[in-house]
């Protein structure tokens, strides 16, 4: 009998550890210099607590039941839980709160799809109780720096305004409205040329649509629309925090004494078709996408709404946050040549010279690990039957210093030159 | 730099066509000596995968080719994430239910319930008795279906018909149409998004063409 992963399930082995944790160590050194807190949910969730935000789709959540038949699901996204968490036991908290976590998802495969990897690792954060520009701001600034600590400034941002957009489709008729924005979202020109709509309602769908490019010229065209004053106030909301961006961007180069820092495409490009085809998001969105163009490093945006959902009276609270997914990065950064190539070597290996000269060997291994800095000793578990063995082993594992030690405890050091 | 993935078959002649109308010219795939399956245009500013159709929205979804040209028959089978841009309006041809010419069933509510239809459009087929209310077995082919009800392994076919006469050819004939189909551009839509290589000219470029040569 050969025991096999479940399909969809992977495992890491150490040097994909050693990987993953590159990654997430560099993230995590972002989010504690921003002030956040990590925090861990359960990874199991009641099914209801998970579609309450109406982004989850049920075919995606690997469902689970519990003895009295209630339905759980594997968390396919944090921001829930949170969600719930917050509401439920923060009471009393002040407010903002900034929280981060790393931890895994898990999503069911489409039908019709081989294979598909179901477990995934997102790091993210989201920071509850604060809105305005300052907060948006907060979010895309931490975005960029992990990116710069990732070196990957090469990335493109879009951004979007989901309340913007979705006001924008308000003079749509309500039978009709829904298949726009679905249109919109996945980018269907047909269906926008076909629907049956007046000339003017199709130019205004077909505008929304390519309605995305330099921020300013986005800007600039959403303005030629005729907007009522609320639309006015976010348009406005939107530039200013595109130039609060900049400014902060630029007032950051002009302090930077060290590593030259590279022309960060700071400036977004602007799309106010990124919208979902649910209530989600209210306000800004965005998808952090690699330098090929090909992949979604992350994607976040603000949601004044969801909070409520959780809270016993509906007590509205506002939140915004974002997610990288590790697996994307991984995959990008690996291309990159970034990432180590090899789990660390040991620094030592103990050799007790006989049979009796374990414990001579034990505490003089233990004397080397009790330094300052980590110092990786491997103890030799009489597994190579010669000095030679020995050596080559040592050789292999990239091991360059050999303690030999006697019963007395004598020690003999000797240094490998490493064959890399 | 732009790749484009075109498809095999009926659609790549007119593909090549359009190509040549917006300055590329990818005329090396019709020379029948040619065994390449990518090659540049002649000024090298854009790249062409030669790919059988249904592949073409793969390509695209996954970002291995910006864009991509290929019938509406096939978006509306495999549903792939990409943006649906232009009907390009060649290819025309219609997915229609076929019955043996023989046979008493001249709509398809006629059909017996649970019988058994073959097609290579599963999805497509499936999706339309579902909206019928019509319990039938999808007998999935790849090829040559009109020998379904000849055979008499299935009482009707779902398939794609351009002139009708391969269905006269093996007496069967149309008693229903499910959707008219034509060849469309389709665009990875992160590229879409951002718009890289002059991505947005060259979409106008083949927008304008396509109405110039209609």
């Amino acid at each position: 009998m050969v025991y096999q992963p479940p399909v969809g399930a992977r495992d890491l082995f150490p040097l994909d550890v050693a990987q993953k944790r590159w990654i997430e160590k560099r993230i995590q050194q972002v989010f504690h210099s921003w002030g956040y807190h990590r925090i861990i949910t359960s990874t199991l969730e009641r099914l209801e607590t998970l579609m309450a935000g109406g982004a989850v789709e049920q075919s995606t959540v690997i469902q689970l039941q519990d003895t009295e038949g209630e339905v759980l699901g594997l968390r396919p996204e944090l921001t829930a839980s949170i969600a719930r968490a917050a509401v439920t036991r923060m009471a009393g908290a002040s407010y903002p709160q900034r929280l981060y976590y790393n931890a895994n998802v898990f999503r069911r495969a489409a039908k019709g799809v081989h294979n598909r990897q179901q477990e995934f690792y997102q790091a993210g954060v989201e920071l509850l109780g604060a809105d305005g520009i300052a907060a948006d701001a907060e979010i895309l600034l931490i975005v960029f720096d992990c990116l710069r600590h990732l070196e990957l400034e090469d990335c493109y941002l879009v951004l979007g305004e989901a309340g913007l957009t979705r006001s924008l489709l308000s003079p749509f008729p309500d039978s009709l409205r829904e298949h726009v924005r679905e249109a919109i979202a996945t980018l269907d020109r047909i269906t926008l040329e076909t629907l049956p709509l007046s000339n003017d309602l199709r130019d205004r769908a077909l505008f929304l649509l390519d309605l995305r490019g330099q921020p300013t010229d986005v800007l600039q065209r959403v303005s030629s629309l005729d907007l009522d004053p609320e639309q006015r106030t976010t348009v406005n909301t939107l530039k200013a925090l595109i130039e609060l961006l900049q400014d902060a961007h630029s007032r950051q180069l002009s302090q930077a004494t060290s590593a030259p820092s590279s022309p960060h495409p700071l400036t977004p490009v602007l799309d106010l078709s990124l919208v979902q085809t649910f209530d989600y998001y209210t306000g800004i969105v965005f998808e952090v996408v690699g330098s090929h163009g090909q992949r979604i490093l992350g994607q976040g945006g603000r949601y004044d709404q969801l909070l409520s959902l959780y809270h016993p009276q509906g007590k509205t609270c506002p939140g915004i946050g974002f997610v990288l997914n590790i697996e994307e990065l991984h995959q990008v950064l690996l291309s990159d040549g970034q990432l180590p190539l090899q789990t660390p070597a040991s620094d030592w290996l103990v050799v007790p010279t006989s049979p009796e000269a374990y414990a001579a060997a034990i505490a003089h291994a233990q004397k080397i690990r009790e330094s300052a800095h980590l110092v990786r000793v491997e103890l030799e578990l009489g597994l190579h039957d010669s000095p030679a063995a020995i050596r080559e082993y040592a050789q292999r594992r990239r091991i360059n210093q050999i303690a030999w030690v006697s019963k007395e405890g004598l020690s003999k050091i000797e240094t490998l030159s490493v064959n890399l | 730099m732009i790749t484009v993935a075109l498809p095999k078959g009926g659609l790549l002649e007119d593909s090549i066509r359009l190509s040549q109308a917006i300055g590329l010219d990818f005329s090396a795939f019709l020379d029948s000596s040619n065994r390449q399956l990518e090659i540049w245009d002649t000024t090298h500013t854009a790249k062409a995968l030669l790919v059988r159709n249904y592949d073409v929205p793969v390509y695209v979804e996954y970002g291995q080719a910006q864009l991509g040209i290929v019938g509406y028959d096939i978006l509306r089978e495999k549903r792939p994430q990409v943006a649906h841009l232009v009907d390009l309006q060649f290819g025309r041809c219609r997915m229609s239910v076929a019955v043996k010419a023989t046979s008493s069933y001249r709509t398809v509510l006629e059909l017996p319930p649970h019988c058994r239809v073959a097609s290579k459009f599963v999805q497509c087929a499936s999706d339309y008795f579902k909206s019928l209310d019509l319990p039938v077995e999808i007998i999935p082919l790849y090829g040559s279906v009109e020998l379904g009800p000849i055979t008499g392994m299935s009482e009707a076919i779902v398939d794609l018909v351009a002139t009708g006469r391969t269905l006269k050819d093996n007496n069967l004939v149309e008693i229903a149409q499910l959707f008219e189909t034509t060849a469309r551009l389709i665009a990875h839509p992160l590229s879409y998004r951002l718009n890289r290589d002059g991505l947005q000219d060259r979409i106008e470029q083949i927008r304008t063409a396509t109405l110039a040569l209609v």
